[in-house]
C-alpha cells in the first residue's frame, strides 16, 4: 500500500503514538451558567461540548411521558467548520439523527431513569472540530455533562474507538486512520461492572481478531475513566473550596 | 424564566439606584474575553464571551464562481446558529440577517479583494456563528466574534493556471485579509422609556420594554442602527447612546489588537 504508512516497522504511529495509547485528554465541566450541566472535553484534535438540561417536565406532547421512567432526548450537532471540508447541514442530516441515537441508547443504560418519571432529560453535543474519535469524544463530555448537573447514574460512561491494522490493534483512532478504511469499533463501557452500553462496528473483521480489538478498545476505555474520573474530583474539590468547606 | 411581577419590581429598584441587579454598574459592559484561532479545521476561528454569553464564528473560505451582476466580487455568508443547547428558550433567526447587513453596510473586507478572476472565480467565505450559552447580548458577541475570526482568516494564494484554466492553490504562501472597518455593535435594553442600560443580560431581556442596537466604526462612522419597535426614545437618549457606543468601540479594538499582538509574538 502506498502512501501513509499507519504502522511503523518500529510499531509508531502516524501521530507518534503506540499501538494502545491514546490522545491527550483535557476535559473541564461546568463551563456555561446557563445550563443545569455542561462539560468541554479535547481528545487530540477533537473537540466536543455537551450540555444537559434537566430533569424537567416533558415538552411539547404530553402523551409522550414515560409513566415510570425518565425521556432522554439526545441531539447531537457537529459545526459546520468542524471538518477539512466545510459540512453543509449541522442538524437534521443522517449521520447526525444517527449519532443521537446512539447516544440516547448509550445514556438510556446508565442514567437512573426510574427516580424521574415523567420528566425529560435533554443532552445536547456539540463537536466544534473533529479528528476522529467523535462518538467516543461526545460520550465522554456527555458523561461529564450529566455528572455536573447531578444527575444519578449507574456509573460513569467511558468510550474509545479502536482499529486493526497489520495484525495491531489500535485504540483512539484519529480522522487519518479512520478514513484509511481499515475496520473501526466504537465501545462505550461501564468501567466498574465492566458491562458494554454500546458496541458499534460495521467493517468486515475475522471474529479471531475481534477479541483484540475489543480488549484494546476497553483499556482505552478504562483509561478515559481514570483521567475523567481524576477530572470530575478535581471539579468537586474545586467547588468545595469556593463554598468555604 | 416567566416574566413574574417580582423579578420586573425587583429590577426596576435596583435601576432606580442607578446599579443593576448583578451588582455591574448602569453603563458598564460585562467582561469581555476572546479567544482567537483555536479551531485549526476552520480557516479562521474565534470564541467571545460576554459575561456569560459565549458565541463561536467559525470561517471558512471555499471558491464559487462570482454573480453575473457583480464579477469582479467574492460574498460572504453569515449564518448565526441559537440551537438548543444555548438555551431553554426559542429564539427567532433575525439575527442571521443583522449580521449580514452589518458585513454590508460597514464593508469590513473589500468584496473586491474575494475575487481571484473576474467572472470566473472568487472567495466565498461562510461564517458560521454558533451561540454556546446564552445570556443576552447576543448581537454584540456575534459581531465581535465575526471581526475577530475574520481578522483571522489566512487566504492561501490563488492562480489560475492559463493553459488548464484550473485554479492552482499555493498553502505555502498564505496571507490575511484586509479588513478595513472594525464595526463594533453596542446593545441597550429601555426600561419604561426612561431607564437605560448597556450590554443586558438574558434577564434584563426578558424584562425590557424595547431593545437598540448601536454599530460603531472608526472616528464615530455609524455603520448601522437596529431598533426592532418596542418603547420610544427621546432624541437626547440616543445621543447618549451613541455616545456610549463610541466609548465602546475603542474598548473592544484595543482588546482585539492586544490579543492578536499577542498571538503575532507566539
Amino acid at each position: 500500500m502506498a502512501g501513509l504508512e499507519l504502522l511503523s516497522d518500529q510499531g509508531y504511529r502516524v501521530d507518534g503514538r503506540r499501538a494502545g495509547e491514546l490522545r491527550k485528554i483535557q476535559a473541564r465541566m461546568g463551563v456555561f451558567a446557563q445550563a443545569d450541566g455542561s462539560a468541554y472535553i479535547e481528545q487530540g484534535n477533537t473537540k466536543a461540548l455537551a450540555v444537559v438540561y434537566g430533569p424537567h417536565e416533558i415538552r411539547g406532547s404530553r402523551s409522550r411521558a414515560l409513566p415510570d421512567r425518565a425521556l432522554v432526548n439526545c441531539q447531537y450537532s457537529s459545526a459546520t467548520f468542524s471538518t477539512g471540508e466545510r459540512k453543509r447541514r449541522p442538524h437534521g442530516d443522517r449521520k447526525s439523527c444517527e449519532m443521537g441515537l446512539q447516544l440516547r441508547q448509550t445514556f438510556e443504560a446508565a442514567i437512573l431513569t426510574q427516580l424521574h418519571p415523567r420528566s425529560q432529560i435533554d443532552i445536547y453535543v456539540q463537536v466544534l472540530q473533529a479528528d476522529g474519535g467523535t462518538y467516543a469524544a461526545c460520550v465522554n463530555a456527555a458523561t461529564l455533562a450529566v455528572l455536573d448537573a447531578g444527575i444519578p447514574m449507574r456509573d460513569f460512561v467511558c468510550a474509545c474507538s479502536a482499529g486493526f491494522v497489520d495484525g495491531t490493534a489500535l485504540a483512539d483512532l484519529s480522522h487519518v486512520e479512520e478514513a484509511a478504511g481499515g475496520p473501526q469499533l466504537a465501545l462505550a463501557l461501564l468501567p466498574a461492572s465492566g458491562q458494554i452500553a454500546l458496541l458499534e462496528m460495521d467493517a468486515r473483521l475475522h471474529e479471531d481478531h475481534l477479541e483484540w480489538v475489543l480488549e484494546a478498545a476497553a483499556q482505552a476505555a478504562r483509561d478515559v475513566h481514570t483521567l475523567l474520573d481524576r477530572v470530575v474530583r478535581q471539579h468537586v474539590h474545586e467547588a468545595s473550596i469556593l463554598l468555604g468547606d | 424564566m416567566p416574566k413574574t411581577a417580582e423579578a420586573l419590581e425587583r429590577c426596576r429598584s435596583f435601576l432606580n439606584e442607578s446599579c443593576r441587579p448583578d451588582g455591574g454598574e448602569r453603563g458598564e459592559c460585562r467582561t469581555t474575553t476572546v479567544n482567537i484561532g483555536s479551531i485549526s479545521t476552520a480557516d479562521g476561528s474565534a470564541l467571545v464571551k460576554l459575561g456569560n454569553t459565549a458565541v463561536i464564528c467559525g470561517v471558512k473560505a471555499e471558491f464559487a464562481v462570482p454573480p453575473t451582476d457583480a464579477p469582479d466580487e467574492g460574498y460572504v455568508v453569515p449564518n448565526v446558529d441559537l440551537p438548543p443547547l444555548c438555551s431553554s428558550r426559542f429564539r427567532s433567526q433575525v439575527a442571521s440577517q443583522f449580521i449580514a447587513d452589518v458585513i454590508e453596510n460597514s464593508q469590513i473586507i473589500q468584496k473586491e479583494d474575494l475575487c481571484i478572476s473576474s467572472g470566473k472565480l472568487a472567495w466565498v467565505l461562510y461564517c458560521d456563528l454558533i451561540c454556546l450559552d446564552y445570556d443576552g447580548n447576543i448581537l454584540d458577541a456575534c459581531t465581535f466574534a465575526l471581526l475577530a475570526a475574520l481578522k483571522n482568516i489566512h487566504l492561501p494564494e490563488v492562480s489560475i493556471n492559463e493553459e488548464t484554466a484550473l485554479a492552482e492553490v499555493n498553502l505555502k504562501k498564505k496571507s490575511f485579509l484586509n479588513i478595513r472597518t472594525h464595526p463594533v455593535a453596542t446593545s441597550f435594553a429601555v426600561f419604561d422609556d426612561t431607564l437605560l442600560i448597556v450590554d443586558p443580560t438574558g434577564e434584563e431581556e426578558h424584562l425590557a420594554t424595547g431593545t437598540l442596537t448601536v454599530v460603531m466604526g472608526e472616528e464615530g462612522r455609524l455603520s448601522c442602527l437596529h431598533k426592532p419597535g418596542g418603547s420610544g426614545l427621546t432624541g437626547a437618549k440616543l445621543q447618549d447612546c451613541m455616545s456610549r457606543a463610541v466609548t465602546r468601540h475603542k474598548e473592544v479594538k484595543t482588546l482585539m489588537d492586544e490579543v492578536i499582538k499577542s498571538m503575532k509574538h507566539k
